[in-house]
């Protein structure tokens, strides 16, 4: 018998996150690690009456894509992959990997092109997630790669991710709306307020969110998930952030990383390890030293940073932005290839202001 | 067919290292990640006229034996184990992680117990070592879990082990005796000296050789090896060191250690991260506050730190000491239940003199 913490966290995505309904068409795409969660995906979507497509793919081949492919075939976009973003009703992304590190030392040249010749596909898949045209989910299969990303052994990670989901309760999706609920007062809130001003000793940050949405985050494009998040006015960022946890993108980390921001722009970063990776990064494109998210974790059952910005982000007690693209339901108008998210702790002598209210102090809101 | 790298290591494990004879006893201690190369193992054992014998190894088991056994279970010693350290001719033991993690949250104190119970058990076997009735070889196996350590992927992890261990080239076992060679003009240098005094920005240290002979470390109880080492005398060594390399002991890893020694003993010690870990362990005994070994990596085909001391340790251009249990063959008299290096890189402004000449500079031998 499957962990029937499996199975419920297969429930929670096909029922409550992404509501599949009878005819849907239903991407489930994943690494072929992630097998046992993707088997009880497909069997609740075909109870569902989705049609499931499946996509699997390996760090290997992945590392071999980067390492082999010519440009022409780095650019290249297979006619499925477009149908997949094109037409599917539904798309769940399925985390797992057998080594974390499998893509650490291919040229981050080539990753930054192939990410460049998506970007029309990236476009599609925002727009049409906008209108409420395509539902989709990011979620976790735990296995051992990220368990000991994670310093954990297998058992006490899956312990970490089931109850991060709420998969261990009798009622998950109880739970979800009672996070999508406490969210609600926090954005209701927020709603037509000007500038925020926030300070700790980890930063220093003024940025506008003038006519600027905040989205509340509470399990249907995460899982898990906790955190509002909005993406401010383009050029009205300033200040620095030493971001307190490594930055993880694409199998590699980045730590200690510092960035000084004027009118919206990463004027001088740095990093104690692999700037030189970060810098790449953000010169991908011109959108990639701008924003395109401003956000506060509220997930307070995540309290370990397990170098998985899925969790790591939602952690409560943490702030992150992510550079590249914003989100355009947020109004965010930044568009870029990549979008990189950074965190940071404001646990301790942190405080943010809202239009000069105090709205946040040392990890709790304050409203 | 298998990688041929593996049959190739194979040989070298079981025809140079071990020198398994028509006879001989072969104890194999595997984890069960590991039974590609096992199998070969196998093979080459059975050509040998050896009698081999299997003890399988999961992480996993031990995760549930450190979390559940009372104390007497913890201390219950196996007839199988007691009998196997007194009469093994040849232990090969091969570590294949399917997770270098698993063992981080387990409570250290029950290892630390069942460790202290088989003290005599571990002295008996480095006696046997010593009197050359007992022929011991470590090595790894390639995994992901070991790839994603040392953040590369399977494929370049591979040809990192393959390539220190010479089971790339044509003519291993003549590699090694290279090896044996130029480590032998060092140790027969070093035979009667009496003190060494290092200093590097990380150390200032002071230690006593004296009677103390340095074995030659060629690969026959490593694999891949490279070092010379020997087991200084124990209330001789002063001075500080700051190991600038992370050292990873049951699964946990502790970052930026600072000893600082009187008279041999560590009598203040301290970590970045996991200090609590690491003060338990030099409370376990008497021991484990006192110095068991001291060691130059000699192998310059080793450049990066991949998170594994069997590699580490042998990296060119660093030095280790280890707390707890010394050789009985360098002189050793320190008795401890642990056996734990730290490393530390001296390829830059360091000098070690040894009765006033310098005997190393900047990574590289002077004499």
């Amino acid at each position: 018998m499957t962990d029937p913490r499996l199975k419920k966290l297969a429930e929670i995505l096909v029922h409550y996150s992404c509501t599949i309904k009878k005819g849907d068409k239903v991407v489930i795409a994943s690494d072929l690690v992630g097998e046992p969660l993707v088997q009880e995906v497909f069997a609740e979507t075909i109870r569902a009456g989705g049609n499931p497509i499946v996509s699997y793919s390996t760090g290997a081949m992945m590392e071999t894509f980067y390492k082999e492919a010519s440009q022409e075939q780095l650019e290249w976009i297979s006619p499925t992959t477009l149908y997949m973003f094109e037409d599917a009703d539904a798309f769940f992304s399925l985390r797992a990997s057998d080594n974390s590190r499998v893509l650490s030392n291919v040229d981050p040249e080539k990753q930054a092109l192939a990410a460049k010749a998506r970007t029309d596909i990236r476009k599609i898949y925002k727009e049409r997630s906008a209108s409420g045209a395509l539902r989709w989910v990011i979620a976790q299969f735990p296995c051992q790669a990220h368990a000991q990303d994670a310093d954990m052994s297998l058992t006490d990670y899956e312990d970490f991710v089931y109850s991060a989901c709420f998969a261990g309760h009798d009622d998950p999706v109880g739970e979800w709306n009672k996070l999508h609920a406490m969210q609600e007062t926090l954005i209701n809130w927020l709603k037509g307020k000007k500038e925020i001003t926030l300070k700790s000793s980890n930063a220093d940050l003024r940025l506008s969110i003038d006519g600027r949405s905040f989205i509340n985050s509470a399990g249907k494009n995460n899982m898990p998930s906790g955190e509002i998040f909005t993406s401010p006015v383009e050029d009205s960022i300033n200040g620095w952030v030493n971001f307190s946890y490594p930055a993880v993108r694409v199998g590699r980390e980045v730590n200690g990383i510092r960035l000084e921001i004027k009118d919206g722009k990463v004027q001088k970063a740095s990093a104690t390890k692999n700037e030189e990776y970060l810098l790449s990064q953000l010169a991908v494109d011109e959108g990639a030293s701008y924003f395109g998210e401003w956000a506060i974790g509220t997930n307070y059952g995540i309290k370990q940073f397990t170098k998985n910005i899925l969790f790591d982000e939602k952690i409560g007690g943490s702030f992150h932005m992510a550079v590249g693209s914003g989100f355009s339901e947020a109004g965010g108008k930044n568009d870029s290839a990549i979008h990189w998210d950074m965190i940071c702790d404001i646990q301790k002598d942190s405080e943010i202001r809202v239009d000069g209210d105090l709205f946040y102090k040392d990890g709790q809101f304050q409203i | 067919m298998p990688d041929p790298r593996i049959q190739n290591l194979a040989n070298i494990l079981v025809n140079y290292s071990s020198r398994v004879k028509p006879g001989d006893w072969v104890s194999i201690w595997a984890d069960l990640g590991a039974l590609p190369l096992v199998k070969e193992v196998l093979a080459q054992v059975l050509k040998a006229g050896g009698n081999p014998t299997y003890n399988w190894h999961s992480n996993e088991l031990d995760e549930i034996f450190y979390s559940q056994a009372s104390k007497q279970q913890l201390e219950w010693i196996s007839p199988l184990e007691e009998i196997r350290s007194h009469k093994v001719d040849v232990g090969i033991y091969i570590y294949a992680e399917d997770n270098t993690r698993t063992l981080t949250n387990t409570p250290s104190e029950n290892m630390a117990l069942k460790s202290a119970s088989r003290r005599e058990l571990f002295e008996t076997e480095f006696k046997r070592a010593a009197d050359g009735d007992f022929r011991w070889v470590v090595t790894q196996f390639p995994t992901q879990a070991y790839a994603q350590d040392a953040d590369m992927s399977l494929a370049d992890y591979e040809d990192f082990v393959y390539k220190a261990c010479f089971a790339d080239q044509d003519d291993p076992v003549g590699a090694w005796q290279k090896v044996h060679d130029e480590q032998e003009k060092l140790v027969r240098w070093m035979k009667g000296k009496k003190n060494i005094r290092m200093k590097s920005p990380n150390v200032d240290l002071t230690l006593s050789i004296e009677g103390r002979p340095f074995e030659n470390a060629d690969g026959k109880s490593n694999m891949p090896s490279g070092e010379i080492f020997t087991s200084p005398v124990e209330n001789s060594i002063n001075g500080w060191v700051e190991f600038s390399y992370p050292a990873i002991h049951h699964g946990r890893e502790v970052d930026g250690v600072r000893f600082e020694f009187k008279d041999g003993k560590v009598v203040h010690a301290s970590a970045k991260k996991n200090e609590e870990f690491l003060l338990s362990q030099l409370d376990l005994d008497e021991g484990a506050r006192y110095i068991g070994e001291w060691a130059i990596g000699t192998n310059y085909g080793i450049q990066q730190f991949t998170r594994s001391i069997l590699y580490d340790e042998k990296i060119g251009g660093t030095f280790h000491m280890a707390v707890g249990a010394g050789y009985p063959e360098t002189g050793s008299q320190n008795k401890s239940a642990i056996h734990w290096d730290f490393i530390c890189d001296i390829r830059k402004d360091s000098e070690v003199h040894v009765d006033g000449e310098l005997f190393y500079k900047d990574g590289q031998f002077q004499v």
